[in-house]
């Protein structure tokens, strides 16, 4: 089943919508007010037509109710006397009333009836059309205000009048009173006005299909500005989003000279900015490499010259003067110096060019540390320090440059053998679900907290008295933390004045890996079960 | 006999220089400063190994380097300015056998020179792995008749595997053994020729049966 057709999916997508369309919300709110205002006027206008509507049509039907009484009344009147046939005369006088009161709709009813007491015999009954429930249609508010009229005042009463059908018609009853032969009656006329209310309902629909054509119009046009407005944004909003993955080409056409035409063209400037800001830094970019190359070359090639004849002559040292041996030694050290100066400067420049590659290959890394420390043992005891490995874990396949952290590792721990006073150092490695870390300590004179931020800065030295036996370039820990970066890891710091420091390197298990706490310590020390 | 050592590189210097240490070690050191000629040099001097340039006038040194592997195993060592991979791994799958980065000391480099020239150390006269025979004083490889042609290089890789069959060797383990190295862990250079040794040797290099690899250790002999 495809999503949009599962309903409980519909609010969702619906909220989601709502939210991305800037058209959905506009022409939603357009058409809403809208129909709020066409419904206002429509009401407005309904109450006010069936209002006059209902006025006229009851004066037109009292003016006949007044007149149908009078008519009646004269029947009546001129009739009276004993021995006269009342029913004839009441007939007489129906027909008289009905004929006046009639309007042009059929179903106009009468009824006439006895108020208070009949004042003497031979008083004629009550009288009405058939099927006429007179208490059903006169209130007995009515009845009295008729009862207590002294003039001839038509009173009056809007009804339901039953229909055999079980429903109702809108009406009119009206009320006036007759005299006959000295007894005081009401004479009720019931009114069917429901060609009124047909011509009210043909009106209201009018209306209401006005006020929706009108609503549906404006939601129309609503839907066609914003197309010719929004239309262009969204253009421009498409072609910034190709500009920013790297389509320096696009742009977008300028069409007349009105604001969306002035907006197009700021977006064609900025992007044509864009493209020459961006081709020239990658020309920059690729001037640096290719001289960073270039150098490389240019001065390995007369130094590899320098270093093998001062090797050569080194091996010969025996055959000179003392001051000759010595000066050969100077140039030997001094050239193999420059050379790991010019090593470190050339990687800090490929570091600062963005030309660095990673060899990313499965790297044991407590194999790795263990194969660092081999490599460094020899000058280790030179300087009578012991190196010690201490790997509680690490045993794992790590995703690594194993050149870059090999780099890494043995320069923490020349760094180590060189401060580390001839006292043991330790090389902790361990490692979790997410990463690995590897940290150098010492025991040295550790490093002043005031320094300790400034350790990874370049040329950066902890003592310039002290006397250094590695020769490094002074720029060993920013390629370190250079590297660290580049995986994604940590390299940090601590040290305690005369308890000596640790570095401590943490690196993300697999390539782009994330993790929140690094396996080892700062400073690294056992656990509690393992003491 | 010296051995003959043929030295491709543009640098008079750097050129003299070398030969004064290859004569000091007792090498007979031969030159040419030219990439495009180098093949030819190599035709007339007949050397024992090569050391190579990378960047050369006439021709580049790894295009040097596949023009000499075409006609011949003769080791190759190339020396290189930069150790990124473009230089380093484009040499290796050339063909050659290792590398020196510029600037090297003279020890290293003799340390390479011999063990490239050291003749492999003969403990056995056949060796089997799968359907190839390894005839260990001859140098040679055969799968039935048909004799493989492999750099002394890449028989020494696979005579180390095949030797001890049941070892697992780790990268770092055939870098020591067969290239002489301690310590020093560049193993692209495993990498590159277990793929040309594969490309020789297998069958279906894709899918190889002889070389195998033990993933996150290294590699063993197929049985």
């Amino acid at each position: 089943m495809p999503p949009w057709l599962d309903p409980r999916l519909w609010p969702e997508r619906l909220a989601r919508l709502w939210r991305s369309s800037l058209q959905l919300r506009t022409i939603l709110a357009t058409v809403v007010l809208s129909a709020a205002a066409a419904l206002a006027v429509g009401i407005a206008i309904d109450v006010s037509v069936g209002n006059s509507l209902f006025d006229a049509r009851r004066d037109q039907l009292l003016t006949l109710s007044a007149n149908a009484t009078i008519a009646g009344q004269r029947v009546f009147d001129s009739t009276s006397g004993a021995g006269t046939d009342f029913d004839l005369t009441l007939q007489d006088a129906v027909s008289t009333i009905v004929t006046a009161a009639a309007t042009t709709s059929d179903g106009t009813s009468y009824a006439i009836q006895l108020l208070g007491q009949p004042s003497g015999a031979g008083v004629p009954p009550n009288s009405s059309t058939t099927g006429l429930d007179v208490d059903e249609v006169v209130s007995d508010e009515l009845r009295e205000a008729v009862a207590e009229e002294t003039t001839d005042l038509v009173h009056w009463q809007s009804v339901a009048i039953p229909r055999p059908d079980g429903t109702t018609a809108p009406g009119i009853v009206t009320a006036s009173p007759l005299t006959i032969q000295g007894s005081h009656y009401a004479l009720y006329l019931v009114y069917d006005i429901s060609d009124t209310q047909d011509t009210l309902s043909v009106v209201q629909l009018a209306l209401g299909l006005a006020g929706l054509a009108l609503v549906l119009l404006i939601g129309a046009i609503t839907w066609i500005v914003l197309r010719l407005v929004v239309g262009p944004v969204q253009r421009a909003a498409a072609t910034s989003r190709r500009l920013a993955a790297g389509e320096l080409d696009v742009r977008l056409p300028v069409k007349g000279d009105d604001v969306l035409a002035t907006l197009a063209r700021s977006f064609n400037g900025m992007a044509e900015s864009l493209r020459g800001q961006i081709t020239q830094l990658a020309e920059l970019s690729t001037v640096q490499q290719r001289f960073v190359s270039d150098v490389s070359h240019e001065l390995r090639t007369p130094l590899t010259t320098i270093r093998l004849a001062a090797d050569v002559l080194a091996d010969r040292a025996g055959d000179f003067s003392p001051e000759t041996a010595r000066t050969v030694e100077l140039l030997h050290t001094q050239v193999e110096r420059f050379e790991g100066l010019l090593a470190d400067l050339l990687e800090m420049s490929r570091f600062d060019a963005g030309a660095v590659e990673m060899e990313i290959e499965p790297v044991n890394v407590a194999r790795l540390a263990e194969n660092a420390i081999a490599q460094m043992s020899a000058l280790a005891e030179q300087k009578g320090s012991e190196l010690v490995l201490i790997a509680s874990g690490g045993f794992v396949e790590a995703e690594l440059d194993g050149r870059r952290i090999r780099r890494i590792l043995t320069n923490l721990i020349g760094n180590a053998i060189d401060h580390g006073e001839g006292r043991p150092i330790e090389i902790w490695v361990d490692s979790d679900a997410d990463a690995v870390a590897i940290a150098v300590r010492d025991y040295g004179v550790g490093i002043k907290a005031e320094d300790l931020d400034r350790v990874f800065d370049r040329f950066w030295r902890a003592d310039p008295s002290r006397q250094r036996t590695t020769g490094g370039s002074g720029l060993g820990l920013a390629i370190s933390l250079e590297d660290a970066a580049l995986h994604g890891g940590w390299l940090e710091a601590w040290s305690a004045p005369g308890e000596g420091s640790a570095f401590r390197l943490t690196l993300p298990r697999r390539q782009g890996g994330r993790f929140i706490a690094s396996p080892l310590g700062l400073p690294p020390e056992r656990e509690d079960d393992e003491r | 006999m010296n051995e003959r050592i043929l030295v491709v590189d543009d640098d008079p210097a750097l050129s003299e220089m070398l030969g004064i240490v290859l004569r000091s070690e007792g090498f007979d050191p031969a030159f040419c400063p030219d990439g495009a000629k180098a093949v030819d040099a190599f035709r007339t001097e007949k050397p024992d190994l090569v050391l190579l340039d990378v960047m050369l006038p006439g021709k580049d040194g790894i295009a040097v380097c596949r023009e000499l592997r075409s006609e011949s195993g003769t080791p190759v060592i190339m020396l290189t300015a930069r150790s990124d991979t473009l230089d380093v791994v484009g040499g290796l799958e050339a063909g050659a056998d290792d590398y020196v980065v510029k600037p090297f000391n003279p020890k290293e480099l003799v340390a390479r020179i011999r063990a490239r020239l050291r003749p492999g150390k003969s403990s056995g006269d056949i060796v089997r792995i799968g359907d190839l025979v390894l005839d260990v004083a001859g140098h040679e490889v055969r799968r039935g008749e048909e004799r493989i042609s492999l750099t002394p290089l890449e028989f020494e890789l696979l005579l180390a595997l095949a030797s001890r069959p049941e070892q697992v060797f780790t990268r770092e383990m055939l870098l020591e053994q067969v290239w002489g190295y301690q310590y020093k862990a560049d193993t692209r250079l495993v990498n590159v020729h277990v793929q040309r040794l594969r490309a020789k040797i297998e069958e279906d290099p894709d899918n190889p049966r002889l070389v195998l690899t033990v993933r996150g250790i290294g590699y063993r002999a197929g049985s």
